[in-house]
Parts: C-alpha cells; structure tokens; sequence
C-alpha cells in the first residue's frame, strides 16, 4: 500500500486510541459512538451515491432493517449478538439489492423517489406490523454486545461507554479499509465510469445494471451494520428513528463533505454530528443548520470540503486528477 | 354500506382534488424543467399557515386568505426558482437541483419548527361545521364544497390557459423542446420562471384549503408531498390530464384504505402502488421519447 | 494479450449482417427495413444527408436501441435482446458523435476505464491486494499507454480530459474504443470538427486498424476521407437503403446525387 495511505490509517487509528482517554465521561464517549455510527452510513451512501452516481434516498431504511433485524433475533430467537449482526447486514445488504434491482432501469429522479417510497413503506411496516415491532411503543432493554474475555486478560464489557466506542469506530475504520480498497480496484473503476456516464461505460464492457445492484448492496450493508449498532447502543428502539429525514441528514454529510471522496463524507459526518454539540442549547437548530448546509454546499461549493480542501492546498488537484490507480510507485 | 361507501367517495374527492392541485405544480415544473422541487411540500405548508394568520392574526375573511396564500406561493416559487434552478442549470447536472430543494425543505420544516412549535394548530374556517346533507344520508361540509369548487375552476382555468393562450402553448412548447421553443422567439427562462409562479401559486392555494382539514404542524407539507410524488408518477411526469386522474384515483384510495381496511396502511398501499406502475413502465437510460443525440 | 489484435485469417463468413431492421421514434420511422451485410477486415462506410438515419442504424448495432423489427448477427452470434455491454466482450466497439469522455478524470484515467473487461484477478484479492492484482495493475497501465501512443496522445496520459483541445478528445475516444480490442469498430463520425492534418492522421490510423484485420464502420459526412479510405459504402436517405457500392459507383450514381442535392 502508498505509503502515505499506511501513514494515513495509523493516524486514525491512533486519534480512536485516543479519544476515549480525552473524554472520559460517558456523555461524551456516547456522543463519539454515535458519531462513529454516523460515519458509517455516510461512507456508505456515499459508495452508492458518490461513486456509483444514484441517488439513493431510502438509506435510513437499511439502517433501520439492520437495526430491527438483529434485535429481534437477539431478543426473540436468542441468537447470540455477532451472528445476528452478520444476518443484520447481509439482510440490509440483501434488500438493497432488492430495491436496485427493481431501480435499475429508472432515470436518476425516479429512482430517487423509488427509493423514496420504499423508505415510506419500510417505516409505516415498522411502525404497524405491531406484534413484530411493538410499533411506536418500541423495543426496550436492549443488551450492548457481550463482554469479551480473553485468556490472561481483564473481560472487555461493552456496557462501559469507552470500550463500545473501540469496538464501533474500530469497525468503522475497518468498513473505511474495505471500502477504500474497492474503490481503488477495477471496480472503483467500473462504478466511476456509471457515475461519470452510463452510456459510454456499456460501451466497454462494463454491466451497469449489475455494478449499481453491487452498489446498493454494499452500502445498504454497511448501513445494516450501523443499524446494530445503534440498536445494542442506545438500548431502546423506536421505528421513527428511522424516518426519512435520517436519509436527508446523512445525504447532507456527504454532499458536505465531498461527494466524489470517500473521506470528504467522513469529515462531514463527524463536522454536522459535532457542530450541534458545540451549539448546544441550539438543539432544534441542528436540522435547520444541516437544510442551509446541503443548500449553500450545492450552490456554491458542490464538491463540499473536499473541493475546498484542494483549493487550499493547490497540490492536491494534480493528485486527484489521476485516477485511483496512479500510486506514485 | 351504501352511503358509507358514497361518503367515502366523496372525501376522496375532496383530498384527491387537493392532491391534485398540489400535484399539478410538480408536474408543471417537471415538464419544463425536467426537475423536482423538493421544496414543493413546504410552499404547501407555509400557504397554510399563512392563510392561518391572515385569519386568525390579521382578522381577515377566510376566502381572501386563500388569495393571500397564493401570492406568498408564487414570490416563494419565483425566489426558489431565482436562487437555485436558474443557477444551476448552467451546470447541467441532473441530481444537484433536487439536492438543493432537499436542503430548502429541511431548513424551511425545521425554521418553521422553531418559530410555530410542533403542536398542530386548528385552524377552522367558518364553513368547516356549516354542513349540507346530501340525498342517500350523506353529507358534506361547505368547506369540502368550497375545496372541490376552486379546484375544478383552478384546474379548468390552468387547462384552458395551457390550451389556448399564447403562455399557455408556449410552456408546452418548451416542455417539448426547449431549444427549438428559444429558437423560435420564446424567451425559455421567463417561460420556466412563470411556470414556477404558477406552480408554487397553485401550492400555496392547496395548502389554505388544507389547512382546514388537516392536522396543521410544519410538516403538513411533507404528508402530502409524498403522495404527490406518487400522483405525479402515476399520472405521468409533464401530463396534466393523467395527474388529474391520478390524483383524484389516490384520494378515493386513501380514503376506502382508511375507512376498510386500515388508516395506518393507507401510505403502504398508495406507495406499493407507486412502486408497482414503476414496475411496470420504467423509463429507459435514453428516454426512448426525446430522442437523444448520442 | 497485444493492444491491437491481430486477427486470425478471416473465414469466408461475414463478420456481420442485419435483416429488415425497424426503428421509429413516435412518427418518426428513423430507419426503416434496412439490411445490410459487412465483410472482415474491410473498412466499410455509411454515408447519407442529415437525419438519414445512420447514427439510429449505429446505435442499434451497438446494442444502445432495440430495434421494432429485424434481426442482427455478428460472427453468427444473434444479437436479438443482447444488452450492449456484452456486445462489447463480443469484440463489438463504438465511438461515439458527442464525444462522452470522462470529464473530470485523467486522460489515462479514461482509457484505463474502458480496460475493464480485460482484468484478471481472484476476487479477494480486490480487497486484500496481491500479486495478480500488481500484475494486472501494471499490465492495464502498459495497454493503457500503448493505445494512447497508438493516438499520438501519450505526453497527455496526466492531463484532465476536458482540458484537451477537439481534436484530441476525438482521438482519446478512439482509444477508448479501441481499448475494448474488437473485431468491429464502429465509429459515428470520427473526422467532425478536425482539420485537415487531423483527419489525415486519423485515416492512416484507420487503415492501420484494417490491416491488422479489424474492421470497421464508419459513418462520416467528410466526402474525402470516405472516398479514399472505404472499401465499400452504404448511402442511406429517410431511414433507408439507397445504393451500396464501391467509392467510385456511388460517386456517379444519379439517386444518390440527388438526395444529396435535395431534388
């Protein structure tokens, strides 16, 4: 790997290390999970919608699926908390491809309301299916993952707020490597040239129908990650955390953060989760804060911090101008 | 069950109406501009509450809150169209103007939070309880007869302007081609701006005759725009006689859902039936219709 | 695998052919009942006044339109409800009249794109990358480069592709087609808007394609370059057939001046 890249990872590995022993009240260690959980949707929607080009509005629902899905098996099947995460994302990740597969062949505003109403249904049969769900009395008393006891060690439980962040912004790290890496594959590739344009990518070979349900697939999965996580976090789970304003949201953090990076949405989620922190006492205004963002980022800078980051620095763009396979080696 | 089902025929009309004038707007705006205003929801909502205060604030009569509601839609759609189309169509990107509409729609539902708190309001108009009875035991409020008297006059005026005045053919002229319609000595801009007026005048009316019968919060919007979408859809993006059918279609649905069988499916079954005619007539990459010069 | 195949001696079967092809759009009958048959390593020329129907006929050889009616093979292969990417692994290429370069990548970056069906690596090796997939990273760069040089474009490999002049950016889409490595190379309209020593380069190119036994279509308004470089030409007008020969017969035919002329 570029070994700028490596230098790159151990940095964010050690700021993870770190947090925790800046901020050592819960509150605050919370607040740092739930932003790692943010990044993980926004890098995800940011595989579908930066580099594959569709405008997926539904994202909140696979969060949700994930979220449902492996708490139910948990309290209701009792399966053990890692496998039903497994089953959490690879039925989030199964129903984005579901709804792309139906999606496929629609222009980019229909597709956008497809996935827009698809996200409708799943939160109104969240909402209604009550003997599932318990509907909007929700799901209470839910377990964080269970403790880890390694031989010769002191046991790793997931109840103390500092340990549930290592285990979920570790993840979140490790989601970034995975997805980092496809990006600087052929498949980056292939879905660049869909985003950039279909026409001419069919012309090479390239399947595009089949790369954009590869697509929703990975990043509703992640989502479905994300969704577990938050669900075995915050210990209760209502459907209308779910609603489709958690879709505008995270479009918001990664049309702030640069949606043609995988790192600009990463920089945007952790910039909207931390600013309403900061402003606190200004709580309604987060959300007035993320509609004036996204509008002000699309009309005047639409390549979010990303762009501004290479104005500032003008040796980026020489970099960015090549492709993911130009390494300096 | 007879004049339960008449009754419910009738409410059907009266949101569908509704639905449709919402819907025309977005249809309006597609079919000149190939775009979506997200934001169209809450030009709907704040015609609402505007008509609201006129009413209740100002003092003034009910009606003539309906006419104030449609001059605040048309200034909100010419500053929307001003601000984010008309700029961003030197772009030419597809998707950035619907992104945009996203963000107006989440800071104007969340400003208007701020400022009228989530508590709905109840907003009656003085013929919300004067009710007429009709033969077979049913009934209907004046206020649902004032609803589908403006509608139909609204909708027939729009279909006679788009039929027979110059504006009118002008507007379709540049939903069909847009450079010919320039070539040709019609100016494409004004022609799209004049649509947006119309368009969000249209929502601004809907919503104070909303108001009235739904559950007013800032996001009353965002519960019709929904099912606006899936009008437009269904109808057809740009075709103003298949919204009208759509329309009046998702408001007798909505309306035996919720009296039949279930008031919290009526989203589910309206949107699975979205998702089916998306099903069923898909546009293709190169919309086959407006051949594209490859 | 070279960069431009050289095609094994061509059996005595035509590379393609098209029976009775239908296309209409709305009222328009773009192409109507139009069969043609294409020989190998030939370069074959369709030529007509505007609308004739020549870019639809392109497109729907390419896989873009289905056709209303008619059939299509290509090496035997029917292409009835083949999508056009696979028409592409089937040694199928095109270019296209609006140029649809990548705009905001490199031009490297674009050729590298249309690479895509010749990459060979183990599927885990996307993620966790080894040895196959170092090798097939350098042997892309290397095809990559030699088809830009092929295009004389290799001292621009690192600029943005819309920073290229006209000129240029045609010939990138040549080597994006050609990156593919086909056997049928369709080109819509490769010499518009180049000048004259452009063109001249891009004739030698063409006939250097021939020779390693490609063949190619294309459909050029430019009298000259289909004069001098195609073996035989089609002349369509309002969608359909109107005369096939060689250079020098449709020259002289009377129907084809006349639709040219406009009588």
């Amino acid at each position: 790997m570029y070994s700028g890249r490596r230098v790159g990872y151990l940095i964010a590995a050690a700021v993870i290390a770190l947090l925790p022993l800046i901020f050592q009240d819960s509150y605050w260690r919370t607040n740092l999970t739930v932003c790692a959980i943010t990044v993980m949707l926004a890098i995800g929607l940011d595989f579908i919608l930066g580099y594959a080009g569709q405008l997926n509005l539904g994202h909140c629902a696979f969060y949700g699926i994930g979220a449902y899905a492996s708490t139910l098996l948990i309290t209701r099947l009792g399966v053990p908390f890692w496998i039903a995460f497994a089953c959490a994302i690879a039925l989030a990740g199964a129903a984005g491809m579901a709804l792309a597969m139906f999606a496929v062949r629609l222009r980019g505003h229909y597709l956008a309301i497809a996935s827009l109403a698809f996200a409708v249904i799943v939160h109104q049969v969240l909402l209604n299916w009550i003997s599932l769900t318990q509907g909007p009395l929700g799901i209470y008393g839910i377990r964080p993952p269970p403790p880890i006891a390694l031989p010769g060690l002191p046991v790793i439980s997931f109840a103390n707020a500092g340990n549930m962040f290592y285990l979920v912004a570790g993840f979140a790290l490790l989601f970034y490597f995975l997805l980092d890496q496809i990006l600087r594959s052929p498949i980056g590739e292939a879905l660049t040239a869909i985003r950039e344009d279909e026409v001419s990518a069919a012309s090479f070979g390239i399947n595009c129908a089949g790369w954009k349900v590869f697509a929703f697939g990975i990043g509703s999965a992640v989502a479905g990650a994300a969704g577990a996580f938050y669900a075995s976090l915050v210990g209760t789970l209502v459907p209308d955390a779910f609603i489709i304003t958690e879709s505008f949201t995270i479009l918001a953090m990664v049309i702030v953060g640069g949606m043609a990076t995988l790192l600009g949405p990463v920089c945007g989620a952790i910039l909207l989760t931390v600013l309403p922190e900061l402003l606190r006492g200004f709580g309604d205004l987060r959300l007035v804060l993320y509609g004036a963002a996204l509008t002000l980022v699309v009309l005047f800078m639409p390549g979010g911090m990303a762009q501004a980051a290479r104005l500032i620095r003008p040796r980026l763009p020489g970099v960015r101008a090549k492709l993911l396979h130009d390494r300096a080696a | 069950m007879l004049a339960v089902a008449v009754q419910q025929a009738i409410n059907g009309v009266v949101f569908g109406s509704l639905y449709v004038l919402v819907a025309l707007g977005l249809t309006l705006i597609y079919g000149v501009l190939v775009q979506i205003n997200f934001a169209h929801a809450d030009i709907v909502t704040i015609g609402a509450f505007a008509a609201y205060f006129f009413t209740y604030t100002l003092g003034g009569n009910y009606v003539a809150s309906i006419g104030v509601a449609l001059l605040i839609g048309a200034a909100l759609g010419w500053l929307i169209n001003a601000s984010i189309f008309a700029p961003l169509r030197e772009r030419g990107s597809e998707l950035l103007p619907l992104i945009a509409t996203i963000g107006v729609s989440v800071l104007l539902q969340n400003a208007m939070l701020l400022w009228f708190g989530p508590i709905p309001y109840s907003f009656d108009s003085p013929y919300s309880n004067q009710v007429i009875r009709l033969p077979g035991g049913t009934f209907i409020t004046l206020q649902n007869l004032i609803i589908i008297a403006v509608s139909t006059v609204t909708i027939a005026l729009l279909y006679g302007f788009m039929r027979f005045t110059f504006m009118g053919k002008a507007l379709r002229a540049v939903a069909q081609d847009r450079e010919t319609a320039g070539l040709m000595g019609i100016n494409p801009n004004a022609v799209i701006m004049l649509t947006f007026v119309i368009a969000s005048a249209l929502a601004g009316m809907g919503g104070a005759m909303l108001g009235p019968i739904l559950v007013l919060t800032p996001f009353a919007g965002t519960s019709v725009i929904v099912k606006a979408f899936a009008i437009v859809i269904i109808g057809g993006f740009g075709n103003v006689e298949g919204t009208v059918i759509a329309g009046l279609l998702v408001g007798l649905i909505e309306s035996y859902t919720t009296q039949f069988i279930n008031p919290g499916l009526t989203d589910i079954v309206v949107f699975t039936l979205l998702l089916a005619v998306l099903a069923l007539r898909p546009t293709g990459l190169i919309a086959e219709k407006r051949e594209e010069n490859v | 695998m070279t960069v431009l195949p050289e095609i094994a001696a061509a059996p005595a079967e035509p590379l393609f052919r098209a029976e009775g092809l239908h296309k209409r759009f709305g009222g328009v009958h773009a192409v109507r009942d139009l069969s043609l048959t294409i020989s190998r390593a030939a370069i074959f020329a369709i030529i007509g006044p505007n609308g004739a129907g020549k870019s639809t006929l392109l497109n729907l050889m390419s896989g873009l339109y289905a056709p209303d009616a008619g059939r299509m093979t290509f090496d035997g292969r029917d292409l009835s409800a083949m999508p056009a990417h696979r028409r592409a692994r089937l040694g199928l290429a095109r270019t296209f009249q609006k140029i649809r370069l990548f705009r905001h990548l490199s031009v490297l970056a674009n050729v590298l794109a249309a690479l895509h069906i010749h990459h060979a690596i183990p599927a885990w090796q996307y993620v966790f990358n080894g040895r196959a997939f170092a090798r097939d990273h350098a042997r892309a760069r290397e095809q990559a480069m030699k088809l830009l040089a092929f295009v004389g474009l290799e001292q621009r490999a690192a600029a943005l592709a819309a920073s290229l002049p006209y000129g240029e950016q045609r010939m990138l889409e040549l080597a994006r087609a050609l990156a593919t490595a086909p056997r049928l190379l369709l080109v819509d309209e490769p010499a518009a808007g180049l000048n004259a020593a452009e063109v001249e380069r891009l004739i030698e190119r063409i006939r250097l394609l021939r020779e390693r036994g490609m063949t190619v279509i294309v459909v050029e308004h430019n009298m000259d370059l289909v004069m001098e470089i195609a073996d035989r030409v089609l002349v369509m007008d309002y969608g359909q057939y109107l005369f096939e020969g060689i250079p020098a017969e449709v020259q002289a035919n009377p129907a084809v001046i006349a639709a040219y002329l406009g009588a």
